[in-house]
């Protein structure tokens, strides 16, 4: 007895004609799945809209300093009156922060979102990309005068210009005659015999209780009261101080004037000088009127008249006398050693430059020398060992800085905001914070 | 769907597209000062190419829907769904600058991500199943049908082996219609046929019955070729016959079973990737809205 | 010599004396003297062929008794050793080719050849039985015939022509080959024999028995009642018929009375049985929506939903469709197209199909007045069909009502004048065929048009390879005017599929109607060009040696086949889901069938060059166009044969929802379940197919098998596994 044979007619009439109108567990199983998880979607959605929560539209994590702001999108996202849209605009940013304008006659001024992208979990909002600068600086157009500043900085490494301070042409604008070399020699004569001085025996950053080795013991300065704060909130310590004649300069280079007093002139304008000089003379001579006889030292100088082999002279006359030839060795070789002393006719006291030490090289960078105390000034400042000319700018060039802030993950940063601030600061002003703490806790 | 010479052009296309959105992306990401970002004019140009793949892809089950309004050959929706629906990734990722982003964006990520990989993954199944099937199931048949059909074979069986044994009392014993009638002619009930009513009332049936009889040692062909060797050796010749039907019928059951474990796998995927892609759609246009929002 | 004349003779010593011109035998019976005979029968002329009946009468051989008449002295001996040996040795020899026991004897046990060996106590014959065997013919309705019981007593020949007067038997061959023959030795069904049954009443042994015809008895309903013998033998085309041979089949037919408004008969149901109308009135009509199904709603609006609606021609006209306005029904006449009714009266025969050919019912026939019909089975309608009074009648009834009709539904007749049928009405003929017999043979010379009254007729050519069937024809249709007009041999075979009638235009007729009417002439050529070229296509359609398994499954039948290749399937069903939303939910399409190659050849319309379908359908509403795809016409009944006949399943009926009037409460409607056959259109109204287009994978294919395989068939080679 043989199964029946196969046709197509008897493989067809096995099927029921209406088999595809009918369930199947496969198929409702795929429908059921099509409606449930669009509907925990919903739900999802919905959980969040009835909790007036709108976090999951965030489209990131915040940075680190807006992280606590987290649920309170309209603390950025402030929705116009009546209308829909919500963007964060630099309205919402201006509730806290000041932005001052970077520059007057900037082409265009771009969003605070346009460089501080927030959402992107980024701990600090500061550092933004060098796009950001160089979407103008790369082709650098002002709306006034023609700028001074190059206009074709592309990034750091191999497109950015020398420092300014560096280029050729430009010098130490300070008037204060010094030799690096002479000063950081070897068996430098000291006040109590050789010495080898190091930079930081001038140079160091502003922090108050600092004693320097040449420097006058009781000078004193640093009116700042800075508590203790940590160092890297500390801006004092950015900046090298400025170097003084009173903490760097006065233990070795006195300004003695006359055998007679051990002391040194004050380290002040001529006419303090003078009018120091003159009272302490006025205060000596009456005290030692021996001194009045003066016997002529030489008297076959050429083109000089002989002066008598003796003279009485007054007061007056001894101490103008002896103010005279302080000064002169003042004006002439003291004061002259370091600074640019003019002398005019008729003018009794010369007039002395403006020092003109550079505190700041960097107008338009920020420079931090606590960061970079793990290096040896002289890394840095390799010109200054052997620089003999106070024209000499003993800053690092941009290669020395190069060579570590190459970008990557391996070196130090390279990206514009590590030196530059776009925010011109000067000019911040001071917001009003208007938060109050539930508000900013609580959630939209 | 097969990919062959019928996709040439869908698929220079898809790459076209494709390498210059890359292009116009690189561009974009280097020279924005926030970085790629969806809220961006082009990010949003992204966005917005991305969802339009992704939107046609869904209406594939539209269309599907209504398959006679002449709307275009199914076909062609099919191809436009493969490419455009694979399109969309990494438009979608050029969207959000290869960023996860928030809560939702993060979980729209993770969404498409799965869809399109599902939907890789059913493609490369429907390559490769097909053919397998056609060579290891000869015996097919429309699979919501099976159990019906498996009904019939074991009704088929019922009467070939009550025409031997005698009536056996079944339970289950219902009609079934469609069965392919064999000429049943009753023949005497001897001890010699009782091998044969005993291995059918104990192993075969159930196993016929049973849709998870999966240790039924009838479920592997080796085993069952052996089993009814086995048989024949116990049975005269004359019941020979029946035993190879018997033996016919046990291959179209493995077959059918087989057939259903394959069908699982060529449609098992769509569990995942048509709720999903749903959800996609639906969450997608959330984002769309809030993010437009924002 | 007078009559009254007296002769003596001795009959077995006894003196007897008889009238002059009396045989022996009949001088014996009348002296009760019996003489066994076998070739013998009262009623017909003696021929003395058997020679059982021989007598001593004293000459040189044993005379036959039966023939011989007296003579004056004679001295008869009947029963002496001498004759009784002979007789003896005579029922051996006879015996021994007898094939018993015979029909007759199993039958009715009374076999005369038997009944005599018995009396002879001859069990077995010492003679061997001839070689060859003419064998049984099984071709009649009502009558078996065992040519090897035959003992050629020609009891037959002499009941058909002298008592019946039919002349349809005789002897044909010499010798040992020497036989009884119908006709020119045609089988007896195909022979002019009115089934008459004298021949069988008539023969002594099992040669001629009556035929057990399944169902031989009407079942009884209570308002049917057997009909007497006498009251048959009183019906007119009952005349002639012996009334052993009626009594015999008197219980295949019966009585049957309707009341007013009874449903006689109802289309698309199965039967098995003619009705005849004694009295009364009966209204024919098809109850079925005469409309087509046609699939609505997409073609014009973009988005409208699809639905498979019934439609009238005149909102719908099909390509190649009918125009013609009459629908052919199994009854005298054919109802009109727009208003598909008639009435049918006493002496009206209808369910002939139904009846011979086990059709399902063409129309409903609902009784008016009270109506008495008599219900008859087969074999009492082939008698009454053969009958030549009923024949006569039957024809009038033809040639009057309904020829006319089925010459003017012939579109090519429609010019023909009322003048020009009224004078071929009485010209023409009548002529039936029996199942497989042959109606006009390819290449004989053409003397007749013919016009299918009944049944299908398959249209055939003989080839080098065999045989290919062209067309097939059904009531109405008409076939043989190629080879008139264009005055050449036939061209193809004719063949009757069941039981045919035809009605036969002769040579001249045909002439004449050509010459008179000359539209009609151009129609017909056109046509028959028509015909021709699509015979030549699909000639050139066969072209190389066809695969096995490509045979084995009939894919070279197949012009069109929906190819679904299983490598790219994923079985998802999108095609047999557009199919059904394509046809208002009832798919044409089942992806099930046998596989050839990687393909499912799935079960959906082929278009079959031979199509199977077409065969039987009592209303004639599956055919073909042009473009040999099939048609449905609007008045299918929705019987179900052509989807029975359809060898893949690929026929399905789909079920409509239709109002009818409730008979008898005018205004009142009820809702039915109507049914109409439905298969693979091609989606005619679209560009594609829907399965085809709506498969996302391309893996479904409607091709033309010969062109597609056109690389494999040529190899010769397969994959595919014999099943």
């Amino acid at each position: 007895m043989a199964r029946a044979k196969l046709t197509t007619k008897n493989l067809a009439q096995r099927i029921d004609l209406e088999y595809f109108k009918h369930p199947h567990p496969l198929r409702r199983l795929r429908f059921i799945l099509s409606v449930a998880i669009p509907v925990i979607a919903l739900l999802w959605l919905g959980w969040h809209a009835l909790a007036r929560n709108d976090r999951i539209y965030s489209g990131g994590r915040m940075s680190a300093s807006h992280a606590v702001l987290t649920a309170r999108c309209s603390a950025c996202h402030v929705a116009q009156v009546g209308a829909f849209s919500a963007r964060a605009s630099d309205q919402g940013c201006g509730t806290c922060h000041d932005a001052p304008l970077h520059h007057a006659n900037q082409i265009f001024t771009p969003t605070c979102a346009a460089c501080h992208a927030e959402h992107r979990g980024h701990p600090r909002l500061a550092v933004t990309a060098d796009v950001s600068c160089t979407q103008c600086h790369a082709d650098l157009h002002t709306t006034g005068a023609a700028t001074r500043f190059t206009t074709d900085i592309t990034r750091f490494i191999g497109g950015h210009p020398e420092f300014a301070a560096l280029r050729p042409g430009s010098v130490d604008p300070g008037t204060i005659k010094l030799n690096h070399a002479i000063h950081l020699k070897r068996n430098l004569r000291g006040p109590n015999g050789p010495v080898q001085m190091n930079c930081d025996d001038c140079h160091r950053t502003a922090k108050p209780e600092s004693r320097f080795r040449f420097g006058s013991g009781d000078a004193h300065d640093a009116p700042v009261n800075l508590q203790a704060i940590p160092p890297s909130m500390d801006p004092s310590r950015a900046y090298m101080a400025p170097v003084t004649y009173a903490r760097h300069c006065a233990a070795c280079h006195g300004l003695q004037f006359d055998p007679r007093f051990q002391e040194g002139v004050p380290h002040d304008t001529p006419d303090v000088i003078h009018a120091f000089l003159l009272q302490k003379f006025q205060q000596y001579i009456p005290n030692h009127p021996a001194e009045l006889r003066v016997t002529a030292p030489n008297r076959n100088l050429p083109h000089q008249p002989i002066p008598p082999a003796v003279r009485v002279l007054t007061e007056q006359q001894w101490v103008a006398l002896r103010v005279a030839e302080s000064e002169e060795l003042l004006w002439r070789k003291t004061c002259a050693q370091c600074h640019a002393l003019k002398f005019v006719a008729n003018a009794p006291l010369p007039a002395v430059a403006k020092s003109n030490i550079t505190q700041r090289w960097f107008q338009h960078a920020v420079f931090n020398h606590d960061t970079h105390k793990l290096l040896k000034c002289v890394e840095c400042h390799s010109g200054a060992p052997t620089s003999q000319e106070t024209a000499d700018v003993l800053l690092p060039g941009i290669q020395t800085c190069e060579k570590c802030h190459r970008g990557g993950r391996e070196a130090a940063e390279s990206r514009c905001f590590e030196c530059h601030t776009y925010h011109d600061w000067k000019h911040e002003k001071s917001v009003k914070g208007t938060f109050t703490l539930s508000a900013s806790l609580r959630s939209n | 769907m097969r990919l062959d010479r019928t996709h040439r052009t869908w698929l220079i296309a898809s790459l076209i597209i494709f390498g210059v959105s890359a292009v116009i992306y690189v561009v974009y990401a280097e020279s924005s000062p926030a970085g790629p970002s969806g809220g961006s004019a082009i990010g949003l140009a992204f966005g917005i190419a991305g969802s339009l793949c992704m939107i046609f892809a869904g209406l594939l089950a539209a269309r599907k829907k209504v398959p006679v309004w002449r709307l275009g050959r199914a076909q062609a929706w099919m191809r436009g769904h493969l490419w455009l629906g694979l399109l969309s990734l990494p438009l979608i990722l050029f969207h959000g600058g290869f960023r996860f982003g928030g809560p939702l964006t993060s979980v729209l990520m993770v969404l498409l991500i799965v869809v399109v990989v599902s939907g890789l993954f059913g493609a490369a199944l429907q390559h490769y199943m097909p053919p397998v099937m056609t060579t290891r199931i000869p015996m097919e048949t429309i699979f919501e049908q099976i159990d019906r059909v498996r009904a019939q074979l074991l009704a088929e069986a019922d009467e070939m082996v009550e025409a031997v044994c005698g009536p056996l009392n079944f339970q289950n014993a219902t009609p079934v219609p469609g069965v392919r009638s064999s000429v049943a002619t009753a023949t005497v009930v001897t001890t010699d046929t009782i091998p044969l009513c005993n291995f059918y009332s104990r192993e075969m049936r159930p196993f016929l019955q049973h849709e998870r009889a999966q240790n039924a040692a009838l479920s592997i062909k080796a085993k069952a070729a052996g089993i009814f060797e086995g048989l024949r050796t116990l049975l005269p010749a004359e019941l020979h016959g029946t035993v190879k039907n018997l033996e016919d019928i046990c291959e179209e059951e493995r077959q059918l079973r087989r057939q259903m474990r394959y069908h699982h796998w060529l449609h098992g995927w769509l569990m995942l990737h048509v709720p999903l892609s749903l959800a996609l759609l639906l969450l997608g246009c959330a984002h769309a809205i809030m993010a437009l929002r924002y | 010599m007078s009559a009254s004349q007296l002769v003596e003779l001795t009959i077995d010593g006894r003196k007897v004396s008889v009238p002059a011109g009396t045989t022996i035998f009949d001088a014996a019976r009348m002296n009760a003297i019996e003489i066994p005979t076998l070739c013998h029968q009262q009623n017909e002329k003696p021929v003395g062929v058997c020679r059982v009946c021989v007598v001593d009468v004293g000459a040189r051989v044993y005379s036959a008794s039966c023939i011989r008449p007296v003579e004056p002295g004679m001295v008869v001996k009947t029963a002496d050793d001498g004759v009784k040996r002979a007789r003896h040795t005579l029922i051996e020899l006879l015996m021994s080719d007898h094939p018993s026991p015979c029909a007759r004897e199993r039958q009715s046990g009374d076999c005369e050849l038997e009944a005599l060996a018995k009396q002879e106590q001859i069990t077995t014959a010492r003679y061997a039985p001839r070689a060859s065997r003419r064998g049984p013919d099984n071709s009649s309705m009502s009558i078996a015939v065992d040519f090897d019981a035959c003992i050629l007593c020609d009891r037959c020949i002499r009941g058909c022509s002298e008592i019946r007067e039919n002349f349809v038997l005789g002897r044909m061959g010499k010798g040992a080959s020497t036989g009884i023959a119908f006709d020119n030795n045609e089988p007896m069904g195909e022979s002019s024999c009115v089934s008459c049954g004298e021949c069988m009443v008539s023969c002594p042994t099992g040669a001629l028995t009556n035929k057990v015809v399944t169902q031989t008895a009407i079942a009884r309903t209570p308002d049917s009642e057997p009909v007497a013998l006498e009251e048959l033998q009183e019906l007119p085309f009952f005349e002639g018929v012996s009334g052993t041979f009626l009594s015999l089949n008197r219980n295949a037919v019966v009585r049957r009375h309707f009341k007013p408004g009874e449903v006689i008969c109802r289309e698309g149901e199965y039967g098995s049985t003619a009705f005849y109308i004694l009295e009364g009135q009966a209204k024919v009509s098809i109850s079925s929506p005469i409309a087509h199904v046609k699939t609505k709603g997409a073609i014009r609006k973009f988005m409208g939903k699809l639905s498979s609606k019934l439609t009238q021609r005149q909102n719908d006209q099909r390509e190649e469709e009918t125009a013609q306005h009459w629908i052919h029904i199994d009854a005298p006449m054919d109802l009109n197209y727009d208003n598909p009714v008639a009435k049918l009266g006493p002496g009206d025969l209808f369910g002939e199909m139904t009846c011979m050919s086990l059709y399902p019912r063409s129309a409903t026939v609902r009784a008016e007045t009270a109506c008495t019909a008599l219900e008859m089975l087969r074999n009492v309608l082939d008698i009454m069909q053969r009958n030549k009074t009923f024949r006569a009648r039957l024809d009038q009834a033809y040639r009057q009502r309904a020829l006319d009709s089925h010459l003017r539904s012939v579109p090519v007749f429609a010019e023909l004048t009322d003048e020009f049928i009224g004078g071929l009405r009485e010209r023409v003929e009548l002529l039936r065929f029996a199942p497989g017999q042959v109606i006009c043979r390819q290449g004989e010379a053409a003397d007749s048009f013919y016009l299918v009254r009944i049944g299908f007729v398959k249209v055939s050519q003989t080839h080098a390879g065999g045989e290919m069937v062209l067309a097939y024809l059904s009531r109405g249709e008409y076939f043989g005017e190629t080879a008139l007009l264009e005055d050449t041999v036939r061209s193809a075979t004719c063949t009757a599929l069941d039981h045919v009638e035809v009605v036969r235009i002769s040579a001249e007729d045909f002439a004449s109607m050509t010459k008179q009417f000359p539209g009609v002439r151009q129609k017909l050529q056109q046509v028959g060009q028509e015909r021709v070229q699509m015979n030549h296509e699909t000639l050139v359609m066969i072209n190389s040696t066809p695969l096995d398994s490509f045979l084995k499954q009939g894919l070279m039948e197949a012009q069109s086949l929906l190819l679904l290749d299983l490598n790219a399937c994923t079985r998802c069903d999108a095609c047999v889901t557009a199919c059904a939303d394509a046809h208002d939910g009832v798919t044409r399409l089942v992806r099930e069938g046998l596989r050839f190659e990687h393909y499912l050849v799935a079960t959906s319309c082929r278009q079959c060059l031979d199509p199977l379908c077409m065969v039987g359908c009592p209303v004639g509403s599956i055919r073909r166009r042009n473009s040999l795809e099939v048609i449905i016409e609007d008045w299918c009944i929705g019987c179900g044969l052509c989807a029975e006949n359809c060898p893949y399943g690929n026929i399905n009926m789909h079920p409509f929802n239709v109002f009818t009037d409730v008979p008898g409460m005018p205004g009142q409607k009820k809702a039915m379940v109507k049914q109409k056959a439905t298969s693979c259109d091609l989606c005619s109204d679209f560009a594609e197919p829907s399965c085809v287009y709506a498969c996302p994978h391309d893996a479904a294919h409607r091709v033309n098998p010969r062109t597609f395989f056109a690389n494999l068939l040529k190899q010769g080679t397969s994959t595919t596994p014999e099943s």
